[in-house]
């Protein structure tokens, strides 16, 4: 009895073995439960998919349908939006028969210049009482390309406000819409946030037709497939969703449909309120969505399988799911030869390293283990840091600081003074700091190379994840030193491997293993090898059709 | 809920920040020693004003430390104050019975912790090997975790701490000693650098071993030679010369870098430069009798001549000239053969190691005492040297 009784650890022994317990316990216990916070505060449950508010279907519940009598459904029309100063409103005659019409539309909205000309000399002078004459044949005798009708006054309102000219005629029961809108467009210029060298330079606008219409010129297909959404409960807009229907994996597709009809939001802005409200983790610094101003980008996405979320007013598309290899990829790794694109490639995983890591190491080096540094090395650092009243960890942080403050700074500025700001903060705030002693010269080459670094991830979205993440490192290391930074990587590596995007684990084809993807990872394979579709995705076809 | 949560928040945070940096140094608090040297006991020369005055511990003066502590920046060091301004190192020294006790005493001398991690030299008097053996000697620079295993060791004729002394406004030391040992590639004299980690397998393989010797001379050391430890007791039992230490490196095939000067026929010099250098040992056991054939074959160009229009470049010439080197070179293995086996009866050259890997049963039995054994063995060389080719220069006509 006395033997086994040697056998029982002592209580401290204990006591660390349920710290060892509690502390990952409670940790995702707290995890867990602000998430869920989080998550409720974000997502109700109502709102079904509305499928388009512009079949005439879809009358709201409010609906005053047109009573038919025509001054008094100009009145009504007049009581919704009557008050509104851009409005015009024309009454005019229609002289082939005894009728009158109204038109309404929205200054700026329409070209004026043909309304006046063709559309009201069309209806004065031409128009016969047979083209007016039932419902059925309204569409089929007017030469209107683009004409909608609506029997309901509220829409009909709604739609001459969003731009499209409306007209209302004697004798027809309903509310003509003529015309859509057209209103001054922003150019198609490059992508701003992703240019490329080799590639095309044609990225998205803010008008989600042209960008539906720049996926659709990509090639000839019938099997790639939009719908439509329409989201937001104040102000409505139009969501697209793009796939390739005999491409994309099912389950994937109606994923994507259910979290886009689940969400429920006054306005969207941009896309990034869709990314941020259908991201399976709110807690995960990475993003899981992948947002790009490249239509080549996005339909390679499609064709791997993946889906695409356009929005109207947002010239930046969504691709889901995104792994975590996407965000070192960029299109024109494809674009060039595989092995200059197979170097750069790995070079920016490289720059990835340093980027996120590089001041840990540092700190690490300096504070923990200078016997890691070569002697040389070491004489001259100390020799450089014999000034400096910091700990490293105070010094890094005031040039990292500030080099994030300059870049926050130099986005706001005006572009002729951007560069110069540059200049002035990077070379001469730098170098001062080094002359006053209060960083180390060697420190400005690290936090440099760890700047320069995060600005080659192809994906800006990327590029500040990796820069908030770096400042933990930097915390960790000034704790534990180099096993400070290896515990930080671990964690990052462990909350990697769990993360998801839309059931797609986020570090394949890593974890979990996948060699077949491997050739599309670190390295670019050569394009005829890659004849099948990335596996992770499970598509529907796994052959690319050569 | 969320109450206790943000409290819990809170003193995770606090408890974070009053760890603080858990056994950090920053790297300018710290004070490396690049070398090291160890002499026979006696204080040093500071220490005996000291000690007058009552700084004084237990002690028996079995060993003298001396460390070369860079950068000397901002210290106040014991030394001498005019070496301080312009000289990027300092050194300073104790005396005491063991090193580690040397070392914290040094932490009551200086302001800033010592530390190992960049030790690069550590030099050992040849009178104190003498007197104590390297297993002794090394036994806690071995131990101490700080201390790399590639760190090279040598031994000095006289002071060691001499060796450290160096010229103010010059290089380190330490440095220029590590820069010296890697001329190898310019001449055997300068053997392959014995590391600690080498050093402690020699140690416990019991086998003799030859540590690079260095010589200074006012303030000015050079590797001159080679020191003997003999295996079986661990002690220098003497040295060989720089032509010996050169001819032991060729043996051992280690090296195929040196010169070879002669006087030809019209006593002027004629200077052969080896470019290289094979060395092969094969032993042979008849019974009790063990002996060895040592095949040595190099080439190398005739480079330097001072007799006055010998521009010849036949075939015939080669061979004359080649006859004469190869004289020399027979002369100088000679004696070193001579003085491994007659004069210090310690194998250094490898010879064992050849016999451990051809006869192994045959070493299992010697070996204990194998420098003895080998002391007896028949060892026959024969050479083989080739001249190539003759260097460049101008036809006379």
């Amino acid at each position: 009895m006395s033997s086994l009784k040697s056998f029982i650890p002592s209580w401290h022994i204990w006591v660390l073995a349920v710290v060892a317990f509690l502390v990952p316990f409670l940790l995702s216990k707290i995890f867990a439960r602000v998430h869920a916070y989080v998550k409720s505060g974000g997502t109700f449950k109502s709102a079904s998919a509305r499928t388009s508010v512009l079949s005439p279907d879809s009358s709201s519940a409010a609906a005053t349908p047109f009573d038919g009598d025509y001054a008094a459904d100009v009145r009504s029309v007049m009581d919704v939006i009557g008050k509104n100063s851009d409005l015009t409103v024309r009454e005019f005659p229609l002289s082939r028969f005894d009728a009158k019409g109204t038109l309404f539309y929205v200054n700026g909205m329409q070209r004026e210049r043909e309304l006046n000309m063709r559309t009201l000399e069309f209806f004065m002078f031409e128009a016969t009482r047979e083209m007016l004459a039932s419902p059925p044949n309204v569409k089929g005798l007017l030469p209107f390309y683009n004409l909608k009708e609506s029997a309901d006054v509220r829409e009909f309102s709604r739609l001459v406000l969003f731009g499209y000219a409306g007209l209302i005629i004697e004798g027809v029961p309903c509310g003509l819409l003529i015309q859509s809108p057209n209103t001054s467009n922003r150019a198609i210029v490059e992508p701003l946030s992703e240019a490329l060298l080799r590639g095309p330079r044609i990225g998205f606008t803010e008008v989600l037709s042209e960008n539906t219409s720049m996926l659709r010129r990509q090639g000839f297909s019938d099997q790639l497939e939009m719908k439509s959404y329409i989201i937001g409960n104040t102000l409505p807009k139009e969501v697209v969703i793009a796939y390739f229907k005999d491409i994309v994996n099912a389950d994937l597709l109606k994923e994507v449909e259910a979290r886009i009809s689940n969400i429920n939001i006054d306005f969207l802005a941009d896309s990034g309120y869709i990314e941020q409200l259908i991201e399976d983790n709110y807690l995960s610094p990475f993003q899981q969505l992948q947002n790009t101003e490249r239509p080549d980008r996005v339909i390679n996405g499609l064709l791997e399988g993946r889906v695409a979320i356009l929005q109207d007013g947002s010239p930046f598309a969504l691709i889901a799911p995104a792994t975590f290899s996407m965000l070192l990829q960029s299109p024109e790794d494809y674009y060039e030869r595989w092995i200059p694109s197979s170097f750069l490639r790995i070079l920016r995983f490289f720059a990835a390293f340093l980027s996120l890591l590089a001041p840990s190491i540092y700190i690490s080096f300096i504070s923990f283990h200078p016997g890691l540094i070569p002697t040389e090395l070491v004489l001259s650092i100390i020799e450089t840091r014999q000034g400096v009243p910091f700990p490293s960890l105070i010094e890094v942080l005031v040039l990292e600081l500030s080099i994030e403050i300059l870049r926050e700074a130099g986005i706001r500025l005006p572009k002729p003074i951007g560069p110069a700001m540059g200049i002035v903060g990077g070379i001469i705030v730098g170098d001062a700091a080094v002359q006053a002693g209060i960083v180390s010269p060697i420190l400005v080459i690290v936090v440099a190379v760890t700047a320069i670094s995060s600005f080659s991830m192809p994906s800006y979205s990327a590029g500040i994840t990796l820069r908030l993440l770096r400042f933990f490192g930097m915390v960790f290391a000034a704790i534990l030193g180099m096993f400070g930074t290896i515990l930080f990587f671990l964690l990052l590596c462990s909350h990697l491997s769990r993360l998801k995007s839309f059931g797609v684990s986020y570090l394949t084809p890593v974890s979990p293993y996948r060699l077949q993807d491997w050739k599309d990872l670190f390295i670019r394979a050569p394009i005829s090898l890659m004849k099948k579709r990335p596996a992770m995705m499970k598509t529907r076809q796994e052959r690319r059709q050569t | 809920m969320l109450k206790s949560l943000r409290k819990l928040t809170g003193i995770l945070c606090v408890l974070l920040l009053l760890s603080g940096c858990w056994s950090s140094t920053e790297i300018e608090d710290l004070a490396l020693y690049l070398g090291l040297s160890l002499d026979a006991g006696k204080p040093a020369p500071k220490e005996k004003d000291l000690e007058r005055k009552g700084a004084r511990y237990p002690k028996q003066d079995k060993l003298l430390v001396t460390i070369q502590v860079v950068p000397a920046v901002g210290v106040a060091s014991n030394e001498d104050k005019s070496l301080e301004k312009s000289s990027p190192f300092f050194n300073i020294s104790g005396s005491g019975d063991s090193i580690l006790q040397i070392f914290r005493q040094f932490s009551i001398r200086l302001d800033r912790p010592i530390i190992g991690h960049h030790l690069k030299v550590i030099v050992i008097s040849a009178d104190l090997l003498k007197k104590q053996s390297a297993e002794q000697l090394t036994d806690f620079l071995l131990r101490d975790n700080d201390i790399r295993p590639s760190c090279i060791v040598l031994v000095s004729e006289g002071e060691a701490m001499d060796v450290l002394v160096g010229t103010p406004n010059k290089e380190i030391p330490a440095v220029s000693l590590i820069g010296m040992s890697r001329n190898r590639s310019r001449t055997s004299k300068v053997m392959r650098p014995v590391t600690l980690a080498r050093l402690d397998a020699m140690i416990h393989s019991r086998k003799s071993f030859v540590l690079q010797r260095l010589i200074t001379a006012g303030k000015e050391t050079l590797f001159s030679g080679a020191e003997i430890i003999k295996g079986s007791i661990g002690q220098s039992i003497g040295s060989l010369g720089e032509d010996d230490t050169m001819c032991l490196t060729w043996l051992r095939g280690e090296g195929d870098r040196g010169v070879i000067k002669v006087n030809d026929s019209k006593g002027e010099p004629l200077v052969f430069e080896m470019k290289s250098l094979k060395s092969k040992i094969t032993p042979h056991v008849e019974g009790e009798e063990i002996s060895f054939d040592v095949k040595i074959t190099t080439t190398g160009r005739i480079i330097e001549t001072w007799s006055k229009g010998d521009t010849s470049t036949t075939q015939e010439y080669a061979d004359e000239a080649s006859k004469i080197f190869e004289e020399e070179l027979i002369r100088m293995m000679t004696q070193l053969i001579h003085k491994l086996q007659d004069t210090y009866a310690a194998d250094v050259a490898g010879f064992g190691d050849q016999l451990a890997i051809k006869y192994p049963s045959v070493w299992k039995k010697v070996k204990d005492d194998w420098d003895e054994r080998f002391s007896q063995s028949k060892i026959s060389i024969s050479y083989k040297l080739s001249i190539t080719d003759f260097g460049s220069f101008s036809e006379k006509k």
